[in-house]
């Protein structure tokens, strides 16, 4: 009985998170004219709309916009992932005076809604003259990626060995060889990790893009989307907005079934720790 | 000289982190406190101080009072409803069986893709022409339940609600998976010979030792329904007739359509202190051990 009914449960629940996701997917292999007479029907077969894709891809813009999300994206990274390395492992390893000040401050970051700030933070890039461009954007994705950065990997070089690097230190490398040559690499697992997490974050974000980046041609993915869904009520081309949510989606699906189970641990222990 | 070394060497490794943090979040952070003090459309030459003004402003507005509403009703009633489905799917799904195996490989879909895509997603599936929902009561011939579900206001805060619901109940059935598998299986089988089964065992036995994940949900939980933005602007803008504001599409509408930067700013500030009110409070409910107190 119990049984039955835990079951119907997990069933249901099953189709509840991914049918909304097929009927996204099926959608964007359609003609237009057929998602909107009969939205439950199945895709036709021998006459597949492909060129919704390539519609969305050129005529939409979501093509400038994938590039544009892939820019703001990695650069983000490259900028990130070494500084918070360096701020981690000096949290991790050293004692000073200050150092559970810092790290709770960075802390703090993952306790308030970054939009909380979006008017400072719109003049404060105005004033630099970074608004509207895709520096800006890095630069503030960047600062508001280091909480949450910082934070998972100062948990990881906790618990890096410290014999390692106490030999390093005796064979005369300096702190910043030690830690370049010996204990960086070893961390090398829970950075990707992290990396993977906070791409995820950055490809998907919209509220900091949306009033950070006004115009057309630095729109990111997510505001490409979105802006469609706005013209496309005068255009009705519904085939290519279904083939762009498709093309926002998809590398993100690919890059978590990937890395699912690693996903997971981070997440857990970014909540439970928190 | 050793020492010097090593304090030059942590300054300088904290430092672009630190710099960065400081000047891009903390101190906008501060300011934000300083703008809610100000009338201010944007044009520096007119920052005027006005002290609480702002403040005494929004407590008398109606369409704040609206906003907050609906903050907390997405928390208690569609917050609520995600975190009783979480606490299901993650109990039912403890077994090894194929079923509990490849619902672990999806539930964390909606958590992954972007907010924007759930919005559009779902401003579909209730979509008055091409919609979804629509589609279907027409097709099983119940064409008078089809509705304009965002449009009209006695559907559409709950509409929103559904597309929340099912945007954050993947990760709280991972953090409760992650509960009840951190329960030792001795626990279990003690229940077991009790004589405990289903849901007589869930309520007696793995519910009250899921505390300490409880107490991490629920302040998630508030975090998450503060954060909404936008899953509203994208579904109905908050609209129709203001069912629907959130805190953040208001505050958005007051400084990026209307100027009002200063009074915008002050509800940031309300928004933070209630989110800080809200986790206090909940910290203080949940301060001890159920565990602990029956000793």
């Amino acid at each position: 009985m119990t049984r039955a009914v835990s079951t119907t449960l997990l069933l249901l629940f099953g189709f509840a998170v991914v049918l909304p996701l097929l009927w996204v997917l099926m959608s964007s292999v359609k003609s237009g004219h057929l998602i909107v007479s009969s939205p439950w029907a199945p895709p036709d077969l021998s006459n597949l709309a492909v060129e919704n894709f390539s519609n969305a891809w050129s005529k939409a813009g979501i093509g400038r916009a994938f590039v544009n999300s892939l820019i703001a994206t990695g650069a983000t990274l490259v900028f990130l992932m070494p500084i918070s390395a360096m701020a981690a492992y000096v949290l991790a390893k050293y004692e000073f005076r200050g150092s559970k000040a810092i790290l709770a401050t960075f802390l703090g970051g993952m306790m308030f809604p970054h939009f909380l700030v979006i008017v400072p933070l719109f003049f404060l890039l105005r004033d630099l003259s970074l608004l509207d461009t895709m520096t800006g954007l890095v630069v503030v994705y960047v600062a508001y990626s280091l909480s949450f950065t910082v934070f998972v990997l100062t948990g990881f070089f906790q618990v890096l060995p410290n014999e390692l690097g106490e030999a390093a230190m005796m064979d005369g490398c300096g702190h910043a060889r030690t830690f370049w040559r010996v204990m960086l690499p070893l961390a090398r697992p829970g950075l990707l990790v992290v990396a993977i997490f906070d791409a995820i974050g950055l490809w998907n974000e919209y509220g900091l893009a949306l009033v950070l980046l006004p115009s057309a041609e630095n729109r990111t993915l997510p505001l490409g989307i979105a802006n469609l869904t706005m013209t496309q009520q005068y255009q009705s081309d519904w085939g290519a907005l279904f083939a762009g949510l498709v093309i926002v989606m998809a590398p993100v699906l690919f890059v978590y079934w990937i890395f699912r189970e690693k996903i997971h641990e981070t997440m857990l222990a970014g909540a439970l720790k928190g | 000289m050793r020492d010097r070394s090593r304090g030059a060497f942590i300054g300088a490794f904290l430092a672009p982190a630190l710099g960065v943090y400081a000047f891009f979040v903390i101190y906008p952070f501060l300011q934000a406190v300083l703008f809610s003090t100000y009338r201010w459309r944007g044009l520096s030459q007119n920052k005027q101080f006005v002290g609480i003004e702002n403040f005494r402003n929004l407590f008398s507005d109606p369409v704040f009072w609206q906003a907050v509403k609906n903050n907390l009703w997405l928390l208690f009633v569609a917050g609520a409803i995600a975190i009783a489905i979480s606490v299901g799917v993650a109990t039912g799904a403890r077994g090894k069986s194929l079923l509990s195996r490849s619902l672990r490989g999806v539930y964390l879909f909606p958590q992954v893709i972007s907010l924007v895509v759930v919005a559009i997603l779902w401003y579909f599936v209730f979509s008055p022409e091409i919609g979804l929902l629509n589609g279907g009561l027409r097709a099983i011939g119940l064409d008078s339940l089809a509705k304009p579900w965002l449009g009209q206001p006695s559907t559409a805060l709950a509409a929103v609600g559904i597309a929340f619901v099912w945007y954050v109940s993947g990760f709280y059935v991972m953090l409760f998976a992650a509960g009840i598998q951190s329960i030792p299986s001795e626990v279990f089988e003690a229940a077991e010979l009790d004589g405990a089964h289903g849901f007589r065992r869930f309520r007696t036995v793995i519910w009250p030792m899921l505390w300490s994940v409880k107490r991490v949900a629920v302040v998630y939980m508030v975090i998450n329904v503060m954060n909404v933005f936008a899953l509203v602007l994208l579904m109905t803008r908050g609209g129709p007739d203001r069912k629907t504001e959130v805190m953040l599409t208001y505050l958005y509408e007051q400084a990026f359509t209307n100027s009002q930067f200063g009074y915008a700013t002050s509800l940031a500030v309300a928004n933070f202190v209630i989110i800080m009110a809200l986790s206090l409070g909940i910290l203080f409910y949940f301060r001890r051990s159920p565990m602990e107190a029956r000793r």
